[in-house]
């Protein structure tokens, strides 16, 4: 029928040129939109690096020895790439800001560092490379504890000129005078005091129903921390624990993680068979759990040698509550350093320096 | 009549339908190919423009927020080179990281990083790579004569004479490569990598024009040495291990300005020199004891610690490893 062969017609117009449209219609959208998906990747892919921690960088040229970075003060030196071709974007971010300490972040857990110290020769110089640990940690929160009667002025003044976010605490072990010599009293293991006296401060001041989120570390004055160290003790949800180097006359002594990613041993030699076999640098607490859990203290006395640990956290975690960090236990991110006792002669009776100045 | 229109029609339509088929088949095979034409990239910058725009904005933000607590740009300081012999033990990496640390804070500071080593470890390389600091990396092993052997005591042969040798060679080199010639701005300080710096003690010597002094503590058997200064002059040392030595002081005690080093090519460290004059060795070709500059508030403030650390004790690793059962030498400590 004509009619049909008109309709047969029709469609046989109108069919190629509705085809054509659509394609190049569908190929004019498809590249754009790549480009689009790849901007923003441009966009993610930009390092903002909160001033401090400047760790990125990259070799912009090409010499075998020097690793160069911009010094601050300098204009920020971005390189952007993007290439039509290809989806290869690139940021480099060279710049270095010398503010000391980082800026208080609000979206990051505060880290609560307890530090017993006691008055020797080498204790200025200790607390003096320990705060410049620190002043690289953002949200950092020193609580350093003397043991002495009252708080003395070489570590007060300390304290201020470093510009941290610090609490300044004291308590003084007991003395066993029946011992010769000012001696402390042996039955009591250094630092416990000290570090219960910081953890009722932090009952105290910090309500459990707050939201401010906290991680407790036990840090000792002598020790040494990369600063990775502290990036991985932020996500603790209870307590976390990594391997500690030179500690139990080993080279370092770890937990033993399962393939499941539990904690289920520990690599020690000495006493492995210890509720929580690990060193005081070992762990760190949830600052919440020691809120709700406000009796669990280091015990002071009647602790075996190596059990200090352990009168802690059995009244807070389980083994299986432990969560390990630091590439699931196999990198060492704190070593157990211990300073030598200087000698010092008075055979030449040159005078002491005044407190201030040693 | 009819018919002929009738035929006309169906040609045209047929006509019609073939370049149309053509057409599309030329534009499906356009579409496997790139488009080179202008008019199609330019949504494509525009994009990149606008999100261009959007990241310049951000760093102007961050910028602005950071130039609230930063001082106007300065003009560029003198640099600290920083020389430091290391070698390797069970202490290097936690010294090296916690001085890194230390070095991290000091703004236009070049760590040169001498290793006791017939070659470059690794262990010292991803460390210096990581630090974020600018340095160099070099090596000089010392002669099997001069090394101290295990059980020595520590004050038997000197140490690092040979590393910093070195890198003092290497500075000369690079510097004289530099423009500026033996005008360069800079001052060379010799860092060991156990003691312990306060971050003043580098703005202190900063201004170094010949030599610089200042105390030293925990070091030589006392709490600390000095120089005693009368007048603004250096006029004796205060130390209590044979002060008659030219220049009695700890090798931490003094920094020489970059232009000295340079304008002196042949002053090195001595070897052979006898026990603790391994400094004078060095010093005494290059400034009188009248020309030191006392820093650090006329010598009266210690701002630098001469702390040593402690050997790990490791009875039960070599117990272990003796069955054969020590721990992951994969593990880097």
């Amino acid at each position: 029928m004509p009619k049909r062969r008109d309709i047969l017609a029709i469609v046989l117009i109108v069919l190629p040129w509705t085809l054509l449209i659509t394609v190049w219609h569908q190929s004019a959208i498809a590249p754009l939109l790549a480009i689009r998906k790849a901007c923003h990747h441009l966009v993610k892919e930009i390092f903002i690096i909160p001033e401090r921690l400047a760790v990125r960088h990259h070799r912009l040229s090409d010499d075998g020895v020097e690793g160069k970075r911009e010094a601050g003060g300098q204009a920020q030196d971005s390189k952007e790439y993007c290439a039509s071709d290809k989806d290869i974007v690139e940021v480099v971010r060279t710049e270095y800001v010398y503010t000391r300490p980082p800026p208080w972040s609000d979206v990051l857990p505060t880290i609560h560092i307890i530090t017993p110290t006691y008055s020797r020769p080498v204790q200025k110089a200790e607390l003096t490379r320990l705060a410049n640990t620190f002043l690289h940690v953002p949200n950092l929160h020193w609580i350093l504890v003397e043991d002495s009667q009252r708080r003395t002025p070489l570590v007060t003044r300390l304290l201020r000129e470093t510009g941290l976010n610090y609490t300044h605490l004291n308590v003084e072990t007991p003395r066993n005078y029946k011992l010769r010599g000012e001696t402390r009293d042996p039955r009591i293991p250094r630092g416990t005091m000290q570090r219960n006296l910081a953890l009722r401060w932090l009952r105290e001041t910090f309500n459990a129903n707050s939201s401010q989120a906290g991680i407790v570390y036990f840090a000792d004055d002598d020790n040494t921390y990369s600063l990775e160290l502290f990036e991985e003790m932020r996500s603790t949800r209870k307590v976390s624990v990594w391997p500690v180097a030179f500690v139990g006359g080993l080279r370092y002594e770890s937990p033993k993680v399962n393939a499941a990613g539990k904690v289920y041993g520990w690599k020690t030699v000495f006493d492995p068979h210890r509720p929580f076999a690990i060193d005081m640098a070992g762990f760190a607490i949830n600052l919440r759990l020691i809120l709700f859990k406000p009796q669990a203290y280091f015990k002071l006395r009647g602790v075996k040698g190596g059990y200090q640990e352990s009168s802690l956290l059995r009244e807070l975690v389980t083994l299986n509550d432990l969560e390990p960090k630091a590439a699931n236990c196999t990198k060492i991110l704190v070593w157990h350093t211990r300073t030598e006792k200087p000698v010092l002669t008075t055979v030449f009776g040159l005078g002491p320096a005044e407190e201030g100045n040693s | 009549m009819a018919t002929r229109m009738k035929l006309k029609l169906k040609t045209v339509f047929v006509l019609y339908f073939m370049v149309s088929l053509l057409g599309l088949v030329y534009a499906l095979m356009q579409l496997g190919q790139r488009c080179d034409c202008s008019e199609h990239d330019l949504p494509k910058d525009r994009t990149i423009s606008r999100l261009r725009g959007e990241l310049h904005r951000l760093q102007e933000q961050m910028r602005k927020s950071d130039a609230t607590k930063q001082p106007q740009k300065q003009p560029a300081k003198p640099t600290v080179f920083v020389i430091t012999p290391t070698y390797a033990r069970l202490v290097q990496k936690a010294e090296l990281t916690r001085l890194s640390q230390t070095f991290l804070h000091v703004p236009q500071l070049h760590w040169i990083v001498v290793e006791d080593s017939p070659h470059k470890t690794p262990l010292v390389t991803d460390l210096l790579v990581k630090s974020g600091l600018t340095y160099t990396h070099l090596h000089m092993l010392t002669a099997k004569d001069r090394k101290l052997q295990e059980g020595d005591p520590s004050w038997l042969k000197p140490r690092g004479v040979e590393q910093r040798n070195e890198g003092l060679r290497w500075l000369r080199e690079d510097r004289r490569a530099q423009p500026g010639g033996d005008n360069q701005q800079g001052v060379v300080y010799f860092a060991d990598d156990d003691n312990t710096y306060s971050l003043q003690i580098f703005e202190e010597m900063r201004s170094t024009q010949r030599v610089s002094v200042w105390p030293v503590g925990l070091v030589g058997g006392m709490k600390y040495e000095r120089p005693v200064v009368e007048g603004g002059k250096v006029v004796r040392f205060h130390t209590g291990w044979r002060p008659s030595r030219p220049f009695p002081m700890d090798m931490a005690g003094f920094a020489v300005s970059l232009k000295l080093v340079l304008a002196n090519p042949e002053a090195c460290f001595d070897g052979e020199a006898p026990m603790g004059f391994l400094e004078s060795s060095f010093l005494q070709g290059l400034v009188t004891m009248d020309e030191l500059e006392p820093k650090a508030d006329n010598c009266s403030k210690v701002l630098v610690w001469h702390t040593r650390t402690e050997k790990p004790k490791m009875k039960r690793e070599e117990a272990l490893q003796a069955q054969g059962l020590g721990s992951d030498r994969a593990v880097e400590v």
